[in-house]
Parts: structure tokens; sequence; C-alpha cells
């Protein structure tokens, strides 16, 4: 492993509707990563790529997507739960890749109107997290009445999450680190 | 069977870590010939440079 290589954990807002919450969510987490030593990051939102919704699994891939995930040492994903499930645009965008992914981390940040915290959309994303490759972490963020946990600005009204964040990316941030040495080091035998 | 070669990273020149094989249904959608029968799919290796951590592809060899 090259040390001096800094880390990369993008942030992928996994949701395209106006008026979206989460948007609030994924900038307080990217703030949080940014804090980071030793770690890049950007926030990417699914509603600005270019994914057409038919075609073959060649013809929807964007090469700028595509280049961040290869790039990528872990991912983090914020995901609203839509009547328990993920929205559909966040498969569909996550689906373009695959070899991209392959043994890198992934932390999920559920957010709901309710008090549940997205805590039914991560269960149900796991197990597309194990067949895309990527790796899950045990610590989740779960911001649940998402509606009141922050102001009109998108200022955060409740500090136990930068506690609960600072958890969630000690794992995530750890488990990074070991998969990318697993990746370039370690030989499946 | 592992390909006995080690890939060679296109940007670095150095010898890349191959770490992962995932089985690629695709193919046997599509009935193609080179699906591996004992599989019922196409092993897809994985690779991965020590230096600039780029992430190759390629197929196995298939089963005996």
């Amino acid at each position: 492993m090259n040390p001096t290589n800094p880390l990369f954990i993008p942030i992928i807002l996994g949701t395209t509707r106006q008026a979206r919450m989460s948007q609030h969510v994924a900038n307080f987490i990217f703030a949080e990563v940014a804090k980071r030593e030793g770690v890049e990051t950007e926030l990417i939102d699914i509603r600005e790529l270019p994914f057409p919704m038919t075609g073959e699994n060649g013809d929807i891939k964007d090469p700028v997507f595509s280049e961040k995930m290869l790039r990528a040492d872990a991912l983090v994903l914020i995901v609203p739960e839509y009547n328990h499930g993920y929205p559909g645009s966040l498969k569909h965008a996550l689906d373009t890749c695959l070899k991209e992914y392959i043994h890198k981390a992934v932390g999920i940040c559920g957010v709901s109107a309710g008090p549940f915290g997205g805590a039914r959309v991560i269960e149900n994303m796991l197990p597309v997290m194990r067949e895309l490759g990527l790796v899950t972490i045990f610590w989740d963020v779960n911001f649940g009445n998402v509606g009141s946990l922050f102001d009109e600005s998108g200022k955060l009204l409740d500090d136990a999450y930068i506690k609960r964040a600072d958890k969630f990316l000690k794992e995530l941030i750890w488990m990074a680190k070991v998969l990318r040495y697993g990746r370039e080091q370690v030989a499946l035998e | 069977m592992a390909n006995d070669d080690k890939m060679i990273c296109p940007e670095c020149q150095v010898e890349m870590n191959f770490h992962a094989v995932k089985i690629d249904y695709t193919p046997a959608m599509n009935k193609a010939e080179s699906v591996d029968r004992m599989f019922g799919g196409i092993l897809q290796e994985f690779h991965s440079c020590p230096e600039c951590g780029k992430t190759a592809m390629r197929k196995e060899k298939a089963s005996e």
C-alpha cells in the first residue's frame, strides 16, 4: 500500500426528489468527512448523474461516476426510506458499476420522516451491498424525524449526531484502510 | 481455475494483486459458449494495483 495516498471516501446523496431532507444529512456528513486528515471526499448527487433509464449495461455507464467509484476506498450512502425501501434511482445508479466496488467499504446513513431513522431501508440495502462486492460496517447513522433535525438553512439542531457520525466514520475509515491493504497486498489463494 | 500469470498495471507497470472472483451470469443469459459449466456463468478475476489502487478484471480459466 502506498501510505501517502489519502483515502477517497465520496458521499452519495441517494435521492433525486425535490425538497429532499436527505440533502441536509448529506451536507452534514460531507462536512464531517472533510474534517478528517488523510481523507479526501466529494459529494455526489445522483440527481446530477446522466443515467438513461433504458439501454444495455455498457450504454448507461457514466465514465465520470465510474472513475470516482474506481478511485474510492469507501462509500457513504445517504439513503431515505421510501415505503420501507430505497429509492429506485439510487439502485439504478449503483447498478451501473461493479468492478469499481469490489472489496471496498460502505457505510449507510438512513433518513426518514418517522422515528426509525431509515432502519428498515438500511436492512434492505445490505444484500444489495453484498452482491455489489461492497463490505458493510456495523455502524449506521439513523436520521429519524428528519423534518425537525435541521433548521431551514440546513443547520443541525441535535449535537448528538456529531458523536454518532464520529463513531460511524471511525469504523468506516478503519475498514477502508484494511480493505485497501487487502486489495493491494493480500492475494486470493 | 485462476490464471497463473500476474496482471500488470497499465499505469504503473507493476504486478497487480489478485484478490477476488465473482460469477458473471450475463453470458449464461445470452447463451454464450464460454460459460463455465461448473459454475453456470463466467468467473471474473479482480486485481488491484499496489501503487495506484487501480482495479482490473479478467476472465478466469474455465474449470476442467
